[in-house]
């Protein structure tokens, strides 16, 4: 701990962890604030969606015995059909309900697909073992002093950094993009523009639970530990990320997964491990506190 | 499928009981036998059910037929007083086997001192737990001792001259870690650091990040084993590939098995089947024959908490108190239990003073470590 050199490679580990952590809460975060940018809706059963993601890539690969990244992305387009019938099933007969309803049924939502993983997956936490993975995640790629980063992390990263591009593409450079844009400013005019909205609904959904999913696979691997109540957590924290990015803004809920997963994680590294989750809300409400639309958030007028 | 089939055991065990209400004796037994720990609360179900068929077998007691009640606490507080309560107002109710958690006891203990209602936790091992009620007793030895053993072990036995510990925020970890830092203190041991978790925790890499700068020779996990697996594969996937790693009965679980990262890991345990004696053969032949493995401590415990509240009914009757009287009696070695997990005698708190035993993983199972201290 003496040396200069340990120092500077304990804050550049620590750095390397929080960013890790902070893409994959990007990635969650993406869920809910595509979907409060379409329907205003805080989809609070999002984070089951990573959790189902987590555990339907674990029982792929040890279950059914499929190569990873078979599974990976088999994993991928079943969550993206989970958000669209979770949609279908528990929002759509809500549209017109006022929002509480909505609200009060996503978070049923939450309840329901946390005890039904209870029972397919029993409460014990679930670790893939080690010899049924790529054997490169677990090499180092990099390294600098004591400072190390392994396959997996570059393995994360790259793949949120690349979603995020694709995601950014799909929403500026196509035609459901801008529909997405059209629908989240004004949902009636959209509609008479001819936009078929609950079919951009469904592709919101979609892409978000994809994310979601893939995040929930990400963390499944990073940290091996896959337990039914896994997604209140982290839906939790990815929340406050959307929230403190602007709800409602792509680039925002980046930006805020990032913040707070590195808060969090220098929170922990070099003040107190014990209260480290409340050292990253501590941050969300300063930012909410003096810049209550987030970090990049649209201002949002007193709407009727 | 496994809580469904928990209900039906508890509820038919519940209405077998309705139906001979009158001639059977009931024993409720508290722990966790759904959520995260249920895996410690599997020997405790396990052997108590065992004992319990031994009991009526050889005629009841005092010609009643025992009741084993299985009540689910999932090692949660609130639950824990929850279960209490209920307890303490069955007047059915003369003895409890149970809490598992300390964390649990803690809360159920005032509840069932306000009832007059006495208890044996098989597992609990917080030091505060004895001096809180007369009517909490324990057949297991309590953190101070269990800590202090660990630090002499890890010094004596191991050699270690520099430690890190990875405590949980709860009673049972942080009292844990007090004992072992006092004893490591006095043989010289120097603590590098501390740092906490939280039950929800599965990222333990920002902590385990300064272990690793610290380069201690071993890390001491005061925690349970959800936790303590994921610690040490986070570690190893760190690159910290030289340090030992140790912790206390509470990483003492088959889990560990599963995890390649685990190898060498040693823990203290209240009871190994290849050291125990020869009282203990009876036991652990009927348990591998009814459930196909070797009895694990919280079994020997669970086992020993049944029998010596079997043995206090048939001595005093149902009555509360006089249970609790019977059982403050035991305050010598003479008068001690004798259990297959070794002699219970009860100091004024209600503790007891047990020999502790180290085990350790070799190629992926648990075997009595080679060094012991006696």
């Amino acid at each position: 701990m003496d040396s200069l050199l340990d120092q500077s490679s304990l804050f550049l580990q620590q750095l390397v962890n929080g960013i890790t952590l902070g893409g994959v809460y990007a990635l969650i975060a993406v869920g809910y604030t595509m979907v409060y940018g379409v329907i205003q809706l805080i989809n609070f059963a999002h984070g089951e969606i990573y959790m189902l993601g987590a555990f339907l890539a674990y029982t792929m690969v040890t279950l059914l015995g499929l190569p990873f990244f078979a599974a990976f992305i088999l994993t991928i387009l079943i969550c993206a059909c989970f958000g669209v019938i979770l949609d279908v099933i528990a929002y759509r007969p809500l549209r017109n309900a006022p929002r509480l309803a909505a609200l009060i049924t996503a978070i049923g939502m939450s309840i329901f697909l946390q005890n039904l993983a209870l029972m397919i997956w029993g409460s014990q936490i679930k670790s893939y073992p080690r010899e049924i993975l790529p054997k490169i995640f677990y090499q180092t790629a990099w390294s600098l002093g004591e400072a190390t980063l392994s396959w997996l992390q570059v393995f994360i990263l790259v793949v949120t950094v690349v979603s995020m591009a694709i995601l950014h593409l799909i929403i500026h450079r196509t035609r459901i993009g801008t529909a997405m844009r059209a629908v989240s400013l004004d949902k009636t005019t959209s509609a008479l523009m001819g936009i078929k909205v609950n079919r951009v609904i469904s592709f919101t959904f979609a892409i978000g639970s994809a994310m979601g999913g893939m995040a929930g696979i990400l963390v499944g691997l990073y940290y091996n530990a896959i337990f039914p109540t896994m997604g209140y957590i982290a839906g939790i924290k990815a929340f406050a990320a959307a929230v403190l990015g602007g709800i409602g803004s792509v680039p925002g809920a980046m930006l805020g997964g990032g913040v707070l997963g590195i808060a969090e994680v220098i929170g922990a590294g070099y003040l107190s491990s014990e209260y480290r989750d409340g050292i990253s809300y501590a941050v969300m409400i300063a930012v909410i506190l003096f810049k209550p639309s987030g970090l990049i958030g649209r201002q949002i007028g007193e709407k009727a | 499928m496994k809580r469904t089939a928990l209900f039906m055991l508890v509820a038919s065990v519940f209405l077998s009981g309705v139906a001979w209400a009158d001639s059977t004796i009931k024993i409720p037994v508290a722990a966790a036998f759904t959520g995260q720990l249920a895996s410690f609360g599997e020997g405790i179900k396990n052997a108590a059910i065992l004992r319990g068929e031994e009991i009526n077998a050889d005629g009841g007691i005092n010609g009643k037929k025992v009741q084993i009640v299985l009540e689910d606490e999932l090692c949660d507080p609130k639950e824990a007083a929850t279960v209490a309560t209920k307890l303490a107002n069955d007047p059915e109710v003369s003895i409890v086997i149970g809490h598992l958690c300390s964390s649990a006891s803690l809360a159920a203990l005032p509840i069932y001192r306000d009832a007059k209602l006495p208890a044996i936790s098989p597992a609990s091992t917080n030091v505060n737990i004895g001096k809180m009620s007369p009517f909490y007793f324990r057949n297991v030895y309590k953190d101070d001792f269990q800590g202090l053993f660990l630090a002499r072990y890890a010094k004596l036995a191991r050699g270690f001259d520099t430690v890190a510990v990875f405590y949980e925020v709860n009673d049972y970890s942080m009292g844990l870690m007090t004992a072992f830092m006092k004893e490591a203190k006095k043989l010289g041991i120097k603590v590098l650091g501390t740092e906490a978790y939280t039950s929800d925790t599965t990222d333990f890499k920002p902590q385990l990040t300064k272990f690793k700068m610290m380069k201690p020779d071993a890390i001491f996990i005061p925690g349970y084993a959800p936790q303590g697996t994921l610690i040490m594969s986070q570690a190893r996937a760190l690159g910290m590939k030289n340090v030992a790693f140790f912790g206390a009965d509470g990483l003492d679980d088959d889990l560990m098995l599963k995890n390649p990262d685990a190898e060498g890991l040693f823990v203290t345990t209240p009871f190994l089947p290849d050291k125990a004696g020869p009282q203990a053969a009876g036991f652990i032949a009927a348990y591998k024959k009814k459930y196909g493995k070797e009895p694990n401590w919280f079994a020997a415990n669970a086992y020993d908490g049944v029998g010596l509240a079997a043995q206090a009914i048939a001595t005093v009757g149902e009555d509360r108190v006089k249970i609790r009287d019977y059982l403050a009696s035991l305050n010598s070695k003479k008068k001690a239990y004798k259990g297959v997990a070794g002699n219970t005698y009860f100091d004024a708190n209600g503790d007891c003073l047990k020999d502790a035993f180290v085990k350790e993983i070799r190629n992926g199972r648990w075997v009595s470590a080679e060094k012991q201290l006696q």
